[in-house]
């Protein structure tokens, strides 16, 4: 067996901490072995795809190994006719919907980084884009799974076919765990159509009642936007509302959504590719720069208290700064370089209670080192914790994978 | 903890609990909760209890872990895999009595349901302000949402809309200690593991679901359908495989052979001609696009070979259309003494060489199979036919609903796609899955249910069968250390 190992440098670490040792399996065979070898020698193991999302949960209580998944990146089966395909775990999601389009399809998952973000850390980190308001997240898309467990065993769940209530569900149960219950080799997903044509409209300057009265409005006029994001521009809100699908449906709907913003005032235009291009890409800015960057989930009816309250007492921290809110899931992001960071954790803090309060969450998908000590990356664990460290106990009952990334210190 | 009490003692407690008129023992009281709809296997239980709260639930399972029984919860019993059937000595659990409906918002898209709601009553009660709950189940006039949660539920639309799995945004449970634990919520991403994930179609084995916290959705603005009929099923899995390909994705498209239609005609009265294949799509969304759409398909299928194609011309006609589809099931006993149905799945794109694989399995075995299937997402429902009169005809009948399941697992599909495992299709899971997997799979059900108190016997083969080890930590249940119950 070949597998490549070697020593770490510091890019290799996680959040500063450092492994003694980097493996990089070849191939699933070589993964198997890889995590054999960590329980044999009871080392703690992190897992890294793409490294876009290792700012996500707490620094690892200990570190010994770095498994990194780069060189897994085959694409092991496509069946254009099912739209089912399987893809080894560290193929970047842009090779992935490259080798799909050659048959005009699409995994919608848009996460941000996607030429250097992993199939696998996609579905760890449970990473998504603004299509989830349309397509779902990873958890609605993900079919089956092959796995490597603490104890080097290799084991599968779910299967190839869109339909399938066989067994318990662990390809769910691994979205969002964060290489905290097993080392994911490959992942089948379901895959939808290209679209023939797509659509942007822009809607700019609103107030946060008047995001919500349009995107009301729409749901009432049974109008059905694949992404809805409004992307903070000083005091107002920049609402973009894209459409996708056969030419027909795209032009009526986008028409129609034009005249009922008309109708109660509001200006809006259909955006030309380069607009539409350059919109999605203040988007992608808020979600890809910035040392600090935090997700906040909430409900869609409290976008008045995000946009007026939650995410300013983040941004007047931050310089500069950036926000976007996915208003129909009820989800923003918010990103910047702090200014001061005892005035950032005191926002952050002020934030989280009024989100938790609210029933929602805010996360830290990344933080600069003066903010890691003083404020959990998760904020308070659920109820359910108990049910999470049941489960991490049985996975993983010497606490070698990830220990300490994940919520509650899991 | 005590010695096993006996069912007068444990009924005793159970009443003062939820109150003796929500507490069965006797022999004629029993005898529905002996299965579910899968009715050819039966076990009495010793008690079933209706309790009315979260509280009750609570209660009721810690007195029934105190006398050492194993809990079955139940819903309405529709199940067609055996998921609800009783184990020997066994309390059950029927959520029938909680079915209030608690919180609706409609803004944020969800309702909040104790587990005894019938599934098509949550639509019912939110269709009037234009909203609905996606799933749906053949039987969702009588299926309770705890069951769609318990088996992951799904129905002739869940091609385009999803399963039970992702219309569930949050659950309270009960589990084996009486705790009460809150998972997920009307936000999305509670942070940590996705519980719910292993809380939809985990059979009944992980806990009772006391309340549910269901997405709604916006009614489409139209829907279109349409009704074709072809030679054979080749030229009819020929149209739904251009459709896909075409990148139209329908709400359903639903396909029957030459027999299903034979018994729909004979339970409906419907017009339907005398033809090899039919298939019956729905389009929705808004009203430009599903026409669009719409007009697609049909010419695909015209292309494909379709003999006749049928629009409704109002929603009259199209109730038809799909009454005459969803009676397809108990239509067959119009045609034959009795019969089977089976789940199986296959990757869609197989759908001709699969019908022609059964219909010679069938004929090896002197029997008749009608079939009935999802087509968009290849789920089969193969229904065999057979006369329990006959002698030896239901061990053929069954040898060859497993040898379907079988072959579809063959061809990379599954052993179900919607009806779940239960305790009909557990032997089959070895088939589809290694020991290590389903070790995997027991060690998710271990997390939450460390003694396998809740609803024992379903969905892992014996260990007999599977070469069972104990997971780390794993710890016997106190019935099957006593000799009481084989481990299962």
């Amino acid at each position: 067996m070949v597998i490549r190992d070697r020593t770490a440098t510091a890019d290799d670490g996680i959040q500063g901490a450092v492994p003694r040792l980097v493996l990089e399996p070849g191939t699933v065979e070589e993964a198997v072995g890889a995590m054999a070898r960590c329980a044999a020698d009871r080392l703690a193991v992190a897992f890294v795809g793409g490294g876009t999302m290792l700012g996500l949960g707490a620094r690892p209580a200990r570190l010994d190994a770095v498994i990194r998944t780069g060189a897994l990146s085959r694409l092991v089966d496509h069946a254009p006719a099912d739209q089912v395909v399987t893809a080894e775990a560290g193929m970047t999601l842009a090779a992935l919907n490259e080798a799909l389009a050659l048959h005009r399809q699409r995994l919608p998952l848009d996460v941000p980084f996607s030429s250097r973000a992993t199939v696998g850390g996609v579905v760890a980190a449970n990473t998504f884009g603004p299509r989830r308001t349309r397509f779902g997240g990873a958890r609605d898309l993900v079919l089956g799974v092959s796995l490597v467990r603490a104890d080097g065993t290799p084991a599968r769940g779910g299967g190839k076919v869109v339909k399938n209530v066989a067994g318990f569900d662990l390809p769910r149960l691994l979205v969002g765990s964060l290489g905290t219950l097993a080392l994911l080799t490959t992942v089948t997903f379901r895959v939808h159509p290209l679209p023939e044509t797509e659509v942007t409209l822009l809607f700019p300057g609103l107030t946060p009642e008047q995001v919500r009265a349009l995107a009301s409005a729409w749901r009432a006029a049974q109008l059905e936007p694949s992404s809805a994001v409004a992307v903070f521009a000083s005091d107002r809100l920049d609402l973009g509302v894209r459409f996708e699908g056969f030419a027909t449906g795209v032009a009526d709907q986008s028409a129609r959504l034009l005249e009922l913003a008309r109708k109660s005032g509001r200006a809006g235009e259909q955006l030309d590719a380069d607009g539409a291009a350059a919109f999605w890409r203040r988007h992608d800015a808020v979600r890809e720069r910035g040392s600090l960057r935090v997700k906040i989930a909430s409900t869609p009816s409290h976008l008045g208290d995000l946009a007026r309250s939650w995410l300013p007492s983040l941004l007047g921290e931050l310089s500069p700064s950036g926000a976007v809110i996915y208003p129909t899931l009820g989800i923003a992001f918010a990103s910047g370089e702090p200014a001061s960071p005892a005035g950032l954790a005191a926002g952050l803090r002020d934030a989280r209670q009024a989100v938790g309060a609210a029933g929602g969450s805010l996360v830290l998908e990344g933080a600069p080192a003066v903010i890691r000590p003083v404020l959990d990356p998760w904020g308070p664990p659920p109820p359910s914790i108990d049910l999470m460290r049941a489960l991490k106990q049985r996975f993983d009952p010497d606490r070698r994978l990830a220990p300490g990334r994940f919520v509650g210190g899991i | 903890m005590s010695g096993r009490a006996s069912v007068t003692e444990l009924a005793g407690r159970l009443s003062a609990v939820v109150g003796a008129r929500n507490c069965y023992t006797s022999a004629s009281e029993l005898l529905t909760y002996e299965c579910d709809g899968l009715t050819h296997g039966r076990t009495r239980p010793d008690v079933v209890v209706l309790p009315g709260s979260t509280e009750e639930v609570a209660e009721v399972v810690r007195l029934a872990r105190a006398a050492g029984r194993p809990i079955v919860p139940r819903g309405s019993g529709t199940g067609l895999s055996g998921g609800a059937r009783p184990v020997p000595g066994s309390v059950v659990v029927a959520l029938s009595r909680m079915r209030r409906i608690l919180e609706v918002n409609l803004e944020d898209g969800w309702i909040r349901v104790e587990p005894g709601v019938i599934n098509l009553d949550v639509t019912r009660h939110v269709s009037a302000a234009g909203y609905y709950y996606a799933p749906d189940p053949s039987s969702q006039s009588i299926c309770s949402i705890g069951g769609n949660v318990a088996f992951n539920s799904g129905g002739a639309h869940c091609l385009k809309y999803g399963f039970t799995v992702n219309h569930v945004l949050g659950a309270r449970v009960v589990l084996h200690d009486g705790r009460v634990v809150d998972i997920g919520g009307p936000a999305l991403d509670t942070p940590g593991h996705d519980l719910l994930a292993a809380l939809v179609g985990s059979e009944g084995m992980v806990g009772i679901v006391t309340e549910v916290t269901l997405r709604l959705l916006r009614k489409p603005e139209a829907t279109r359908t349409f009704f074709a009929t072809f030679p054979s099923t080749d030229e009819g899995g020929e149209a739904v495989s251009r459709i896909i390909a075409a990148g139209i994705l329908p709400a359903a498209i639903e396909m029957m052979d030459r027999l299903a239609i034979v018994a729909a005609k004979a339970a409906t009265g419907l017009d339907w001609p005398d033809v090899g294949a039919a298939l019956l799509m729905d389009a929705d969304g808004p009203t430009a696009e599903v026409e669009d759409l719409s007009a697609r398909a049909v010419q695909i299928a015209r292309d494909a070979g379709a003999l006749e194609l049928r629009l409704p011309r109002n929603e009259a006609e199209r109730q038809l259309m799909w009454k005459g589809r969803k009676s397809a099931f108990a239509a067959v006993g119009r045609i034959s003494p009795n019969y089977m149905v089976e789940d199986g799945v296959i990757p869609r794109s197989e759908i001709a060489p699969v019908l022609r694989e059964i219909e010679s399995m069938a004929k090896e075995q002197g029997l008749r199979v009608a079939n009935v299937f999802h087509a968009g997402d290849g789920n089969l429902h193969p229904l065999v036919l057979y006369d329990a009169r006959e002698q030896g005809q239901e061990e053929r009948a069954e040898q060859l609903g497993g040898d379907i399941l079988r072959m579809c697992v063959r061809r990379g599909g599954s052993i179900t796609g919607e009806h779940g495992v239960g305790s009909e299709k557990a032997a089959y899971m070895a088939d589809m899955f290694g020991p290590d997997d389903l070790e995997t799979m027991k060690w998710v059900r271990a997390a939450f249910d460390p003694d396998g108190c809740f609803n024992p016997g379903k969905v892992f083969p014996s260990s007999r069968l599977c070469g069972e080890k104990p997971g780390p930590g794993g710890v016997e249940h106190p019935a099957v250390r006593s000799g009481e119950v084989q481990r299962w």
